[in-house]
This record gives structure tokens, C-alpha cells and sequence, in this order.
């Protein structure tokens, strides 16, 4: 065994997992997850049965209406006693679009969009209305395809069936940018039989001029990659047609007039920043950097493997695959070239053994194909 | 997420991100509470998950980006504590142990805990890729995945910090 297999072997005994965490720590959390949760049921029944009376009052004075009508949006806004956005609805920069899917055993339609400032009318004490004061609303409904009527929000099995709606962007990753991230929210009230929810957002339709979609799943209120499928080189989402459940996307009819590129790229830079990652870069990080950058001078006197140069393959995302001896690297094109550009790439992967340097680079022809090689830098 | 899945992802990777935690808060009581705001921000954030992304990477990367948010409050603790253990495992082993220990031997109590105390005097860039390979046995694309950095500088903070450390320890134990 040698020094360097020794110090491995010595460093896995000497820092391995210390220990389990204790049962009641588990137990702990699992508790205070359902406290959670069961805090928002408590939530969302409170607020059903605080418009109940007026549900009860407003049934009553509409029973000439067919009970397979829709209420409109305005209308489910005055159920939720949102009647600033009850008015927005009926203004005309609201867009109506009564549109239906089927989906699983549901029926889907979205009803009708409006954005704008100050609509709700408790505008909560909520730090980021006031950073992003503009807002998205919707409402869309959920039916059943057999006439049953949908669990009551009082009845028990209200909630058993989750879903996701949310509006989903063309060209952004959506599990990254969707209802949640966007904080989002929705209220529910369940009419003559078919679930009202009203889903709210930061301002979407600056992303007009990109094609927003509005997407629906079931089994979880967040966005599921098992019911869709994001390809990275399009910015395509597509419902996949083998998940068991609930699964599919509609375009939203956003005024392309509306969109905003400028504001709509100062909001994702926020959305999608890192936390901050320490504030000075350390000594060591800065070493690094320079140990690299000397590495790379080194390239140019280094010695192509030659088994190790092989044309990349592609996965169905459009991510580059690239296996040799050991290294697997998987990653977008983008990474490693700028649009148009040829040659080497200015990344360089190296790994070092035993004071024994190995670089493996990337070249992209004006054909486009692109090829990985291994250095050895003597 | 419902509670059959978070009770799912604790079984799996529980153990994993409790070491990791115990290593990088330093006593039980800080690693306790790291765990589970660890397992409780997991919940609130799950939907940031990139589909491609292992949970136990999606997990670690919580616990770090935690961990640097409370460092105020875990770092008087950790002042103490390393420097003291170290100079007791020094004053009971010494560097023929570390040359002469058989292969398949246990490493004695002192030696473990020379090297755990010099793994805690590295600095942060090197010390946590060290314990994501060692303590939470994750790979060197599971540490740059979490880290959202180049497998290549894995392998090059995992290379400095086991020199440091074994300069750490030859000049502690002379």
C-alpha cells in the first residue's frame, strides 16, 4: 500500500459519518412538517367557510343557472371577496379566454387573466408586493369529466387530489421559475361542483414576447419533471403523454405589446442569483486560480492521448457527453463555446496524481462537431 | 411534497447529512439544529430542485449555504474546541504512529482525532468538499454538482486539502 492509498484509507476511518441522527430528531421534523401543513388546511378551510354565507346566499339567487355553467372570473374574484380584482376582471385590459382541456379524469379551463398593482384587497404586509408591486392573476377551474361534483372545501377528501397550475415560461427552466418561485399563491372555492382556483404571481406577461404557458398537473402542488419534459436546446415544455395523472399546457394569450425584455431580464437576474458565496475571495481560491491559469500555459507543450480523442455525443436535452478513462462529463455546449465560436474551448478540466498533470479540452470545428481530447502535461 | 416522501429522502439520506452536519457544526447540539432546518428549508425550496440534481447534493448544498447564513452562531464554539482537541491527540500520538500503523488496523482514538482536528482547521473551500468525499461519501460529480463547480476543481481542493493537512499534522506532531 502506498502513502497516498494510506492517507485515503486513514482519512475515510478517521472523518466517516460520526453517527445517526436520533430517532426523536427525525420524528421532530416529520411533526413539525405536519404542523405545517395542517396549518395551511386550517388556513384555506377558514377562508372557504368565511365566504360560505355568501356562496350560500349567491346559489340561492342564481339556481336558474344551469349547474354545468361556468362562473366567470369576476364573479369567483367576489367569491374570494376580492373585489378590487372582481372589477379588474371585468375591465378591459382583463383577457377572457374560456378555454378547455381534458386531462386524466378532469376537465380544465382557464378562465381569464389580468395583471396589474394594488388589486387584492388585503394587500398583505408582504415585503415583495412592495418590491414587485405588479401582479398576475387567473382563474381556472377543475371539473370532473364524470358530472360528480368536486370534494366541498369543508368535506374531508377537499385537497386529497393536488395540483399544479402555474404559468410556466418558453426558454426558462421551469423547475426554476414557476408559480413558487415567482411568489405565487392561489385561493379555492368550490361552486355548484367545480373547484375555482384564483393563482397569483409576479407580473408574467413581460415575458410575452418569449410564449408563456399555463400548466396544469396532478399528485403534488409543485412542478412534477415526471409530468413534464423541458428541452434545454428549444426552451420547448411539453406535457409528457406517459405520466400517470394529470399532465398538460395551454398557451396563454398574452398582448405581445406587453412584454418587456429589459425588466423582464433585471427579474430573473434577481430570481436566479446565488446567494452571495463569501465576501472576499480567500488566498486559497485565488491560488488556485493561478495554479490553472499555469497549467494551461502548460497545455500547449502537453501530449494529446491519442485514444482519448473522441467526437461528443448528444443526449435528447442537447447536453454534450464526453467518457474517457475515468473522466464523464455531461454539460451544455454553451458552457464551453460562445455562439460561432471555433477552436479550443477556454474551459479546461485537469486532475492531478501524484504530481502528474492531465488537461482535457474541448474543440469545436467550423462544421460544428465537437471533440474532447485528454493532455498529459509532462 | 407529502410526508411519506420526506420520511422516504430522511431514510435514504439522513444519515449522510447528519454526518456532514455533525463534521461542519463541530458538537451535537449545533448539528442537531443544522439537520433539521436542513431537512425543513429542503421542503420549502423543493420545487428549485433541478431535475437532474441527486437529492443528497440538492440536501448538502442546503446544509452549506445554511450553515453560512448561522456562522455567527456556530463560530465562538468552533474557536474553542478544535485547537483544544487537537493539542490533547497530539500530546497522545505521534508521527511514527501515523508511518507505522498496519494496514488493516483501526485507527487508534488519538490518531482519529489528530486528523479530524486538522480537517477542522482547513478553511471552508477545502474543508467542505473534504467532508462531502469523506463523511458523506458523495462523488467527485456529486460534490461539483452541489458546489456548481468543475469536477476538476473537486479534485484539485480534495488534492490541497489532504497536503495541508498532512503539513498540519507533521508540524503539529514535531
Amino acid at each position: 500500500m502506498n502513502d497516498s492509498d494510506k492517507w485515503e484509507r486513514m482519512l475515510r476511518q478517521a472523518l466517516a459519518s460520526p453517527g445517526e441522527p436520533e430517532e426523536k430528531l427525525n420524528q421532530s421534523i416529520l411533526n413539525r412538517v405536519e404542523e405545517r401543513n395542517s396549518m395551511n388546511h386550517v388556513y384555506r378551510k377558514r377562508l372557504s367557510t368565511g365566504v360560505m354565507v355568501a356562496i350560500l346566499t349567491l346559489v340561492m339567487s342564481v339556481t336558474a343557472i344551469a349547474a354545468t355553467q361556468f362562473f366567470s372570473s369576476d364573479q369567483v374574484a367576489v367569491q374570494l371577496g376580492e373585489k378590487i380584482l372582481a372589477k379588474a376582471f371585468e375591465s378591459s385590459d382583463a383577457i377572457e379566454v374560456n378555454k378547455s382541456v381534458d386531462s386524466g379524469d378532469y376537465k380544465f379551463t382557464l378562465h381569464g387573466i389580468v395583471s396589474g398593482a394594488g388589486l387584492k384587497e388585503l394587500n398583505e404586509s408582504n415585503s415583495t408586493n412592495e418590491i414587485h408591486p405588479e401582479r398576475t392573476y387567473a382563474v381556472v377551474s377543475i371539473a370532473r369529466q364524470d358530472g360528480r361534483p368536486m370534494p366541498k372545501t369543508s368535506d374531508p377528501e377537499y385537497g386529497e387530489e393536488s395540483f399544479f397550475i402555474s404559468p410556466l415560461i418558453k426558454g426558462l427552466k421551469p423547475w426554476q421559475v414557476n408559480i413558487a418561485s415567482m411568489r405565487g399563491g392561489y385561493s379555492e372555492v368550490v361552486l355548484n361542483g367545480i373547484q375555482y382556483r384564483l393563482i397569483e404571481c409576479d407580473y408574467v406577461e413581460m415575458f410575452a414576447d418569449r410564449g408563456v404557458y399555463l400548466a396544469v398537473s396532478s399528485g403534488s402542488p409543485f412542478y412534477n419533471s415526471e409530468a413534464f419534459a423541458y428541452n434545454e436546446s428549444t426552451g420547448e415544455v411539453t406535457a409528457k403523454s406517459d405520466y400517470d395523472g394529470v399532465s398538460l399546457l395551454m398557451d396563454l394569450p398574452l398582448d405581445k405589446a406587453k412584454a418587456d425584455p429589459a425588466k423582464a431580464e433585471a427579474y430573473l437576474k434577481e430570481l436566479l442569483k446565488e446567494p452571495e458565496s463569501g465576501t472576499k475571495t480567500d488566498p486559497a481560491e485565488t491560488e488556485l486560480a493561478n495554479r490553472i491559469e499555469e497549467l494551461k500555459k502548460r497545455l500547449a507543450d502537453g501530449k494529446v492521448i491519442p485514444e482519448s480523442v473522441k467526437e461528443v455525443t448528444y443526449d435528447k436535452e442537447g447536453r454534450i457527453n464526453y467518457e474517457y478513462d475515468g473522466w464523464s462529463v455531461k454539460l451544455s455546449p454553451e458552457m464551453l463555446f460562445a455562439e460561432g465560436q471555433t477552436g479550443f474551448s477556454d474551459s479546461v478540466q485537469f486532475s492531478e496524481a501524484d504530481g502528474h498533470y492531465l488537461g482535457l479540452q474541448f474543440h469545436k470545428d467550423e462544421k460544428g462537431v465537437i471533440t474532447g481530447m485528454v493532455i498529459d502535461l509532462k | 411534497m407529502d410526508i411519506d416522501e420526506l420520511t422516504n429522502l430522511i431514510n435514504i439520506h439522513g444519515k449522510a447529512v447528519y454526518g456532514f452536519c455533525y463534521r461542519l457544526a463541530g458538537n451535537k447540539e449545533d448539528a442537531d439544529d443544522l439537520y433539521q432546518e436542513t431537512f425543513l428549508k429542503a421542503i420549502e425550496v423543493i420545487h428549485k430542485m433541478d431535475a437532474n440534481q441527486n437529492p443528497k447534493s440538492f440536501l448538502i448544498a442546503i446544509a452549506i449555504r445554511l450553515r453560512k447564513n448561522n456562522r455567527r452562531k456556530f463560530a465562538w464554539r468552533q474557536r474553542i474546541a478544535p485547537t483544544a482537541e487537537l493539542n490533547e491527540a497530539v500530546d497522545h500520538a505521534s508521527v511514527s504512529e501515523i508511518e507505522a500503523t498496519p494496514e488493516d488496523a483501526v485507527l487508534s482514538h488519538e490518531l482519529r482525532g489528530l486528523i479530524q482536528a486538522a480537517a477542522e482547521r482547513l478553511d471552508d473551500k477545502l474543508k467542505i468538499p473534504l467532508y462531502m468525499h469523506y463523511t458523506a461519501e458523495m462523488s467527485i460529480e456529486e460534490i461539483a454538482q452541489a458546489l456548481r463547480i468543475p469536477p476538476g476543481t473537486v479534485k484539485s481542493r480534495l488534492f490541497k486539502a489532504r497536503s495541508n493537512m498532512k503539513k498540519l499534522l507533521e508540524v503539529e506532531s514535531t
